[in-house]
C-alpha cells in the first residue's frame, strides 16, 4: 500500500534523513515515536512532499514517485492520495468549520456543493462538533479544532491520513477528546502514520511502532515488542523516560 | 498677499466653485489605484516566486517609483515619453496630460502596492499553505482561494493611507495643467486674489474625502476580518468628545494600524 525505499533528506551539509525503508499495509496504523530531531515529522512531511526528499521513492496505492527528479504533477498527484493532520491544526482562518471541511471536497475533488455539505456535515457530526458548523477557528478551542482537522483529513476519503503530532500544543485536558475521535476513525481501517508522544495512545492505538533515532530506522515492531522488550539499546534509553504505564515521568 | 478682508461665506462659496474639479481628482485616485493593484500584482508576483530576471527587474522599479519624488516622475513621464516615443515613430504629443498623470500615478502607486501585497502575502501564515497543499490545491487554487483573501485582510491599514495619500498626491497634478481641486483652486485665487478662503475651502474638500475613505476602509477591514470577532471588537473606535479631535488629529490614521504593522 505504501513503500518508502531508501528516503534520504539533507539540509546543506546535515543529513536529517539517512536512508529510511518503510512498508505500511492497507488498513494498518503506525505510530513514529523518536526524540525531538530525530527526523520523524520531516520523514512524514517526505510523504506528501511538504519536505522535499533528495533522494528514493515513494510509492502510495500503486502511484511511484521517484525523487530524484519529481515532475509538478507527480508531486500533485502524489498529495492527492494522502491527508494530513497538522501540530498546529492549520485550519483555514477565514472559513466556517463547515467550509474548511468542504473545501478539499469542492475544489479539489470537485464535488458538487450540496453534497459536500452534506457530507461535511456528517463527518463535524462524527467527530462531535455538529453543533459547530458556522464557528471560525479563532471561536474554537484548540481540542475543537484539531478535530475539525480531522474531520477536514476524513473528507477527502485519502488513502491514507497522515498525523503530525496531533495533539502536541494542545492542553492536557484536550488531548483526551482528539485521541479518542482518533481512536474511533483507527477502527475503522482507514490507513494511519502517526507521529506522536503519546506513548501509551501508541501502544494502543497503533499495529505497528518504529522508532527512528537520529534520521533512521532503530527499531520497529509490533507495539508489545518495542514497548515490553526492546532489542536495541537506544530504544530501551528512550523508553526508560516513560514509565511501564506509559505516564509521563518528567 | 490678500488683499481683501476674511470672510467666511467666501469659503462655502468656493465650496460649491471647487466641486466640479473634485471629478478629475477622484478619476485620478481611482483610476491609478485600479491600474496601481493590477501592475503592483504582476510586479509582486515574480518577487513572490523569485523568478531569476523578473525578480530583479521589479525591484529595480519599485526603487525607482519609491525613491523619487512623485513631482519629478510627473515631469519625466510627461516631458521625457514624448520624445521617447517619438524615436519610435508614435506622436503623443496631441494626447492629454490627463492621461500622463494618470499613468505616472499608476506607476507610482503600483510600486508601493506591490510591495503592500508582497509584505502581506508573507505576514499569512505559512501553515495555510501547507495546509492548502497537503489536500492536494494546485498552486494557484492555493493561492487565490486561502492565500489572498487573508492577505487582503491584513493589508487593508496599509492599502487605505496608501489611497489617501495617492488622494493627497493628486494635489501635485496642477504643475502639468491638469484642472483637479488644487489646479482649479490656484486659478480661482489668482482672478479673485481671496487666498485664505479658497485653501480654507480646499483643505476642507479633502479632509472630507479622506475622512470618508478611513470610514470606508475601517468598515472594509471589519468585514474582511470577520473570522477574527475578538480583533475586530478591539479595533472598535471608542466614542466620546475626544473623538473628533483624534479624527482630526491625524488622517490618515486607522484605528488598529499599530496592531499589525
Amino acid at each position: 500500500m505504501i513503500k518508502l525505499t531508501q528516503i534520504k533528506k539533507s539540509y546543506g551539509r546535515h543529513q536529517v534523513l539517512k536512508g529510511i525503508d518503510l512498508t505500511v499495509e492497507k488498513g494498518e496504523v503506525v505510530a513514529i515515536l523518536g526524540p525531538s530531531g530525530s527526523g520523524k515529522t520531516t520523514l512524514l512531511r517526505c510523504m506528501n512532499y511538504l519536505e522535499r526528499p533528495s533522494e528514493g521513492e515513494i510509492t502510495i496505492d500503486g502511484f511511484t514517485v521517484n525523487c530524484k527528479r519529481p515532475s509538478k504533477s507527480d508531486i500533485h498527484s502524489l498529495r492527492k492520495q494522502s491527508a494530513m493532520v497538522f501540530q498546529q491544526y492549520n485550519l483555514f482562518r477565514h472559513k466556517t468549520a463547515l467550509e474548511n471541511v468542504m473545501e478539499g471536497l469542492v475544489v479539489v475533488q470537485k464535488v458538487p456543493k450540496e453534497q459536500a455539505r452534506k457530507r461535511s456535515i456528517e463527518l463535524l457530526e462524527k467527530v462531535g462538533l455538529g453543533s459547530k458548523l458556522d464557528a471560525y477557528p479563532s471561536q474554537l478551542s484548540g481540542g475543537q479544532q484539531q478535530r475539525v482537522g480531522i474531520a477536514r483529513a476524513l473528507a477527502l476519503n485519502p488513502k491514507v491520513i497522515l498525523f503530525d503530532e496531533p495533539t502536541s500544543s494542545l492542553d492536557p485536558e484536550l488531548v483526551g477528546e482528539v485521541l479518542s475521535v482518533i481512536r474511533k476513525i483507527a477502527r475503522e481501517g482507514i490507513t494511519m502514520i502517526i507521529v506522536t508522544h503519546e506513548m501509551s495512545f501508541a501502544q494502543e492505538v497503533a499495529g505497528h511502532v518504529i522508532f527512528i533515532d537520529d534520521g533512521m530506522i532503530v527499531e520497529r515492531g509490533t507495539p508489545n515488542e518495542l514497548f515490553n522488550s526492546p532489542k536495541e539499546e537506544r530504544t530501551k534509553q528512550f523508553l526508560k523516560r516513560y514509565t511501564p504505564d506509559g505516564v509521563y515521568s518528567i | 498677499m490678500g488683499q481683501h478682508q476674511f470672510e467666511i461665506s467666501y469659503v462655502f462659496e468656493y465650496l460649491v466653485k471647487l466641486l466640479p474639479s473634485l471629478k478629475i481628482t477622484l478619476l485620478i485616485v481611482f483610476s491609478s489605484i485600479l491600474i496601481g493593484a493590477a501592475v503592483g500584482l504582476l510586479v509582486a508576483l515574480p518577487r513572490l516566486y523569485r523568478i531569476p530576471v523578473l525578480q530583479r527587474l521589479s525591484g529595480i522599479y519599485v526603487s525607482f517609483f519609491r525613491g523619487t519624488p512623485i513631482l519629478i516622475q510627473l515631469f519625466l513621464f510627461y516631458y521625457g515619453m514624448p520624445e521617447m516615443l517619438k524615436l519610435i515613430g508614435i506622436d503623443v504629443s496631441r494626447t492629454s496630460a490627463l492621461y500622463f498623470v494618470i499613468l505616472t500615478y499608476s506607476l507610482h502607486s503600483g510600486a508601493y502596492i506591490s510591495e503592500l501585497i508582497r509584505g502581506a502575502v508573507a505576514a499569512v501564515d505559512r501553515g495555510q499553505v501547507e495546509a492548502a497543499y497537503a489536500m492536494g490545491m494546485s498552486g494557484y487554487q492555493a493561492f487565490s482561494r486561502i492565500v489572498l483573501p487573508q492577505a487582503l485582510a491584513i493589508s487593508i491599514p496599509v492599502f487605505a493611507n496608501l489611497v489617501i495619500g495617492n488622494l493627497k498626491d493628486t494635489s501635485l497634478a496642477f504643475s502639468l495643467g491638469i484642472m483637479e481641486m488644487s489646479g482649479t483652486a490656484r486659478t480661482i485665487s489668482a482672478l479673485s486674489q481671496r487666498f485664505v478662503e479658497i485653501y480654507i475651502a480646499l483643505a476642507i474638500l479633502y479632509l472630507l474625502i479622506s475622512l470618508a475613505l478611513q470610514k470606508l476602509f475601517v468598515r472594509l477591514e471589519r468585514h474582511l476580518f470577520r473570522h477574527e470577532p475578538a480583533a475586530a471588537a478591539a479595533k472598535r473606535e471608542p466614542r466620546g468628545k475626544r473623538t473628533f479631535f483624534r479624527k482630526f488629529g491625524s488622517v490618515t490614521d486607522i484605528p488598529g494600524k499599530e496592531a499589525r504593522l
